[in-house]
């Protein structure tokens, strides 16, 4: 059956880009948004937009009968759910089937296997895909952690059961320092969860983040595109990613690859998916989790395979087998993404909601901006900070750093403080040049990222003196907000650099 | 128009003259060609001596942010006249965090607050006009107000004592 006319059941960037392939498609669009998105870009791009409710997502995006009830009236056939909100949600993919509606994304049912974690590791263990070595339950006595830890080989990493956040983590390099890591883990374990029971693993040093995409029919063929790798992470969320991965192979591609699609095979998956996995030095993988959706990164695997992915997503919701064989996947070249978020990576990567009053994207060969803003816009505070993602493409990894420090230097966004300049400095590390990323990478170099060397200072002082140089021939008499002496302080005349 | 600009914790003299576009900017005891372009709201493109920069500028609370080649500078302008005045030092250093003193001649144009007043960091106090501007003082930290020696329309001299905290 032929998908007509499509809502998109998301905001911001990821709803542009929905837009833009049901276009290139002949798909109309629908729109939704919340009170406080009016003005955003998805909502322009789109045929048609409507009124979801308020601005809290609560409200609005993770309102499930309302996004039924828009696609309903709107007379759509299917509904693109994008990433975050209700996305990995079976209880939307469900009521969208109730209504008729076409769900862009895996069966409920395969939603639920592959989206609980326990649920998804039992599988993998039967399926005989890795996964990090240790105890599959709380280890009791002292005597039989050493035991287990033993056979699992130090270092080990003591987690707590019902744990997360860190708390109740405690890493075991040397058998001697077992007890007291069990007594810490445990004390830490109860106080945090008020459930004393730890479990062991073998410690992944310095792992890295390497994410296999598949592709699944509804006639049970499944593929992969290969890998991505997104150690570049800050608390757990990615900020850069490419394709290929400067530690991948061939030959580790087709065994990670063939784990990913034996999993996606055996859950009965159907559509894009993105199987996670740690990879330690020595190239050994472990599956850590499976994403039953787009994923934000999905570009990097788009530029290196030539392949729309969300197009291939609405061909398979569509019911249309793949007309891909596997062999048919070639990689070429090499992609990067890098995460624009109105966010200040100087202080603590703290969110900078507010009006972009200038902005000027990059351009030229190989350069691709998915954004959701434009100039005048104003970032609501209501939702991610993530305002597009820049994506370059080169023939070798060189080369695409290259062209990446070319399109942060062309990026300009005034308003509100970015990422950009983080991301910069993150591109031109001799380590991230090296290829030596780990997850741990963005932690360890944090301190090294400044806003300035101080090079264009003078640059810097003129451009600021001709602006107040302006402002006073302008405005005749502007008022200058000074607290002097002892009455100055870094709170009261706005931000400071930490 | 001479201008103390502090980039980096350090202040540089910066002496613009010229219009429409076209200065000659002392910075320090170098002196520059400077062509200015505002291409976009906060965008200027510069040409310093031929060479070519883009600076995002904006103001934020009265820091001027200032971004060029990837680099970021949070700066202070103000005219010369103005920090020369500021930093010869109006508060009495043993009456700190006590007293606001007048760092410059001027006119009283509003008193915000009474004596007995219960003041937080950032409150506006009073606001002399000088210098043809409206200059706001704010408190520093939370406070009572003591004494509040002067009232709108006064004149008052640089050293004056304007308010007292408890």
């Amino acid at each position: 059956m032929r998908i007509k006319k499509l809502l998109v059941a998301n905001r911001g960037e990821i709803a542009v880009r929905v837009v833009r392939a049901c276009r290139e498609m002949g798909i109309a669009t629908v729109a939704v948004y919340s009170e406080a998105d009016r003005e955003a870009r998805h909502v322009q791009m789109a045929d048609e937009a409507y009124a979801i409710g308020a601005a809290p997502a609560t409200e609005s995006y993770l309102v499930v009968e309302r996004l039924v009830e828009t696609a309903r009236r709107a007379g759509a056939d299917a509904v693109h759910p994008g990433y975050g909100f209700l996305s990995e949600n079976p209880a939307f993919a469900e009521a969208c089937a109730r209504a008729g509606l076409t769900f862009v994304g895996p069966p409920a049912a395969a939603m639920r296997r592959m989206g609980s974690k326990t649920a998804a590791r039992t599988l993998a263990r039967e399926l005989g895909v890795p996964m990090v070595p240790g105890t599959l339950d709380a280890i009791g006595s002292d005597a039989e952690a050493a035991r287990a830890a033993r056979e699992i080989g130090y270092p080990v990493m003591l987690k707590a059961a019902m744990g997360g956040g860190g708390k109740g983590m405690r890493l075991v390099r040397r058998a001697e320092d077992l007890p007291e890591a069990l007594r810490a883990a445990r004390a830490e374990a109860a106080a945090a969860f008020g459930d004393a029971a730890v479990y062991l693993e073998r410690a992944v040093a310095e792992p890295r983040h390497i994410e296999i995409q598949i592709l699944a029919d509804a006639h049970g063929k499944v593929i992969h595109l290969g890998e991505r790798e997104c150690s570049i992470q800050r608390r757990h969320q990615k900020l850069v990613e490419e394709c290929p991965s400067p530690l991948v192979d061939s030959a580790l591609r087709e065994r990670m690859g063939e784990a990913a699609c034996r999993l996606a095979r055996t859950s009965g998956y159907v559509n894009a998916g993105t199987v996670e996995f740690l990879v330690d030095a020595d190239r050994n993988f472990y599956f850590l989790e499976m994403n039953t959706r787009l994923q934000v990164e999905h570009p990097v695997t788009e530029m290196v395979t030539g392949i729309d992915l969300v197009r291939e997503q609405l061909r398979i919701a569509a019911g249309e087998p793949l007309a891909l064989a596997q062999a048919d996947v070639a990689w070429r070249g090499w992609a990067i993404e890098c995460r624009v978020n109105a966010e200040d990576p100087f202080a603590g990567w703290l969110p900078s909601p507010g009006t972009i009053t200038a902005l000027h994207a990059p351009s030229g060969p190989w350069v691709r901006d998915d954004s959701g803003v434009y100039a005048g816009y104003t970032v609501p505070r209501y939702y991610d900070t993530l305002l597009s993602k820049l994506i370059v493409w080169g023939a070798d990894r060189e080369a695409a750093c290259e062209r990446m420090l070319r399109a942060l230097g062309e990026y300009r966004i005034v308003g509100v403080r970015t990422t950009i300049p983080a991301l910069a400095r993150i591109i031109a590390h001799p380590d991230f040049r090296a290829g030596r990323l780990s997850t741990a990478f963005l932690e360890r170099v944090l301190p090294e990222l400044r806003a300035n060397d101080g090079r264009h200072a003078s640059i810097a002082a003129i451009a600021a003196a001709l602006a107040a140089h302006d402002r006073a021939r302008h405005d005749g008499a502007p008022t200058d907000s000074t607290a002097l002496g002892a009455w100055r302080t870094a709170g009261i005349t706005g931000w400071r650099r930490p | 128009m001479k201008y103390a600009v502090t980039v980096n914790d350090e202040t540089r003299a910066v002496d613009v003259t010229g219009a429409s576009g076209r200065y000659r900017v002392g910075v320090g005891d170098d002196v520059f060609d400077v062509d200015a372009r505002l291409v976009a709201p906060g965008v200027y493109s510069l040409l310093i001596d031929g060479a070519s920069y883009t600076a995002g500028v904006l103001d934020r609370d009265g820091v001027c942010v200032v971004e060029v080649g990837g680099e970021w500078y949070d700066i202070t302008v103000e005219e010369q006249m103005r920090h020369v005045l500021r930093t010869r030092g109006g508060v009495g250093q043993d009456a700190r965090n006590r007293t606001l003193i007048a760092p410059l001649p001027g006119k009283i144009s509003r008193v915000a607050v009474e004596p007995g007043a219960t003041v937080n960091a950032g409150d506006t106090l009073l606001v002399i006009e000088a210098m043809k501007m409206e200059n706001e003082f704010k408190a520093a930290a939370a406070g009572t107000v003591a004494e509040v020696r002067v009232a709108p329309g006064q004149a008052v001299n640089a050293g004056d004592v304007l308010i007292v905290m408890a």
